[in-house]
């Protein structure tokens, strides 16, 4: 299970909320598999990628509306995260009759979660501290 | 998140930037390999992990506790890490049990010995408990070193190419073992390594490394092989034939067929690379997909499987590279097929370094 620990905290609440809510979606997911119910990641997973791309609009307005430097470069980079959540959503599709798409899905969304987008969200983290002082 | 979390790590030496703003992270019983050609910046980052280089930027975090950042560092022994090296570094005045205990500081003798005892039985040395390094093999010394990091149960293991210092035959077999090891004893580990089978064999997740420090793709080995982000990271895993061409139609026209152009805009000036097994040989022309007639010009048998130089029927100057199995075995300047395989073709549009850039292995233009 996944947990959301403060050096993971962008200190802007909106993003949080957010992170917070995905980590839940994650968690259920991986509970899910783990306690025997893996046909609902034919439900549960398009909505966490759903609800990741909402996630990516919601971030990029706000960047934008902050005047951050770098909001471009980050809209690019969660582009470039379609084709992982295009595998995450096949490995879903998998997850109820094959043990191996369980396993890897699993794996592939707690470092798509953990690494591509909340770790890499941090990068606007001090301009955002600056812009509260 | 119990594991390791490294956010926006820079480092230099002097003017050599050698990490430029890496972030990773590795949830506790994950492994993740950082993956690169030399001097670009990999063991440095690992280094930085363990506290034996000072921080220059950034923060590093291992299990919820930040262990380092510009200001401040906890020391190495504080920070509750495994360390293995190439080379091992067994002690070579201790038997192999007193090797393993070195790590249990403050533990009670017999318990420590017990757990000394305990982890060699894991790795499958328990029977030489009483014996010296010197009288191991390679394969033997990795199996110790990787107990007694293992032995004070630490919350990150770090492991700087664990396995180049072994024959290819003893690899696989320890790089199997290492991993079965690794996952039984549920532990964060970051691995360091320029061997991108290794990466694809060890790793739940790879970080590809390029030229000063910089991240150019993180992924899952499928990913990382199937999707490279760029021809920097698909030319890691060896030989690729490049051709150069130009987007018509949503398409590139190649001396070997016609390849999707993956969204590129038409008129984009593009290169086109295939790894040898993405050129199909046949020796009839046979199917739908008839294939290009080509002639060989050199066969070269690597064990299970052989590369075979074709070029074009009537355009001899191009020469491309094929990989088939050993039992496929054409006649010098024999005319047969080829076709190209789309899983293994990767367009990219081309930049004006692509050259300077260029990845390890042969490249045909």
């Amino acid at each position: 299970m996944v947990d959301l620990s403060s050096s993971f905290e962008t200190e802007c609440e909106i993003i949080d909320r957010d992170h917070r809510r995905l980590v839940e979606m994650v968690n259920a997911i991986v509970a899910a598999i783990d306690g025997d119910h893996a046909t609902e990641c034919a439900t549960r997973v398009p909505k966490f990628v759903k609800f990741a791309k909402q996630h990516f609009v919601r971030e990029e307005a706000f960047l934008a509306d902050i005047g951050y430097p770098e909001t471009q470069k980050h809209h690019d980079h969660h582009r470039a995260l379609d084709g992982k959540m295009a595998t995450i959503l096949g490995l879903a599709a998998k997850a109820a009759d094959n043990q191996l798409a369980r396993e890897a899905l699993k794996k592939d969304l707690v470092f798509f979660l953990m690494d591509d987008v909340i770790n890499a969200d941090l990068d606007f983290k001090p301009f955002i501290k600056v812009r509260k002082t | 998140m119990k594991g390791l979390h490294i956010h926006g790590v820079s480092h230099a030496y002097g003017n050599n930037k050698v990490l430029n703003n890496v972030s990773l992270t590795i949830p506790t019983g994950e492994l993740v390999c950082l993956l690169g050609p030399s001097g670009c910046g990999k063991s440095t980052l690992l280094r930085l992990a363990a506290g034996l280089e000072t921080l220059q930027c950034g923060t590093i975090v291992i299990d919820d506790q930040t262990v380092a950042t510009k200001e401040s560092s906890l020391a190495p022994e504080h920070r509750h890490i495994g360390l293995m090296f190439q080379d091992y570094a067994l002690f070579p005045h201790l038997d192999i049990v007193a090797n393993v205990c070195f790590g249990l500081i403050g533990m009670a003798r017999d318990k420590a010995r017990a757990r000394a005892l305990e982890m060699l039985d894991q790795v499958g040395m328990a029977d030489y408990a009483k014996v010296y390094p010197h009288t191991l093999s390679g394969g033997q010394q990795q199996r110790i070193a990787l107990a007694r990091a293992l032995a004070p149960e630490p919350k990150l293991l770090l492991l700087d190419e664990p396995f180049s210092g072994l024959d290819t035959n003893m690899r696989q077999m320890i790089r199997e073992d290492t991993l079965n090891v690794l996952k039984q004893n549920g532990v964060a580990t970051l691995m360091v390594t320029h061997d991108p089978e290794e990466a694809m064999f060890m790793a739940d997740r790879i970080k590809i490394l390029g030229r000063h420090g910089r991240v150019r793709q993180s992924g899952s080995p499928h990913d990382i092989y199937y999707k490279p982000n760029d021809e920097f990271v698909a030319g890691l895993f060896g030989l690729m034939n490049r051709l150069g061409g130009v987007v018509r139609d949503g398409a590139v026209e190649t001396p070997l067929g016609r390849v999707g152009a993956g969204g590129i805009a038409d008129g984009t000036a593009v290169q086109v690379l295939i790894r040898p097994e993405g050129i199909v040989l046949s020796g009839g022309n046979t199917g739908s997909n008839p294939g290009i007639p080509v002639s060989v010009s050199s066969t070269h048998l690597l064990g299970h499987s052989s590369i075979v130089s074709v070029s074009p029927d009537g355009n001899s100057g191009d020469e491309y590279f094929a990989r088939v199995h050993r039992e496929f075995s054409p006649e010098l300047e024999d005319t047969i097929f080829a076709s190209i395989e789309a899983s293994d073709t990767f367009v990219f549009p081309l930049k004006e370094d692509t050259a300077s850039a260029a990845p390890i292995g042969m490249a045909a233009e």
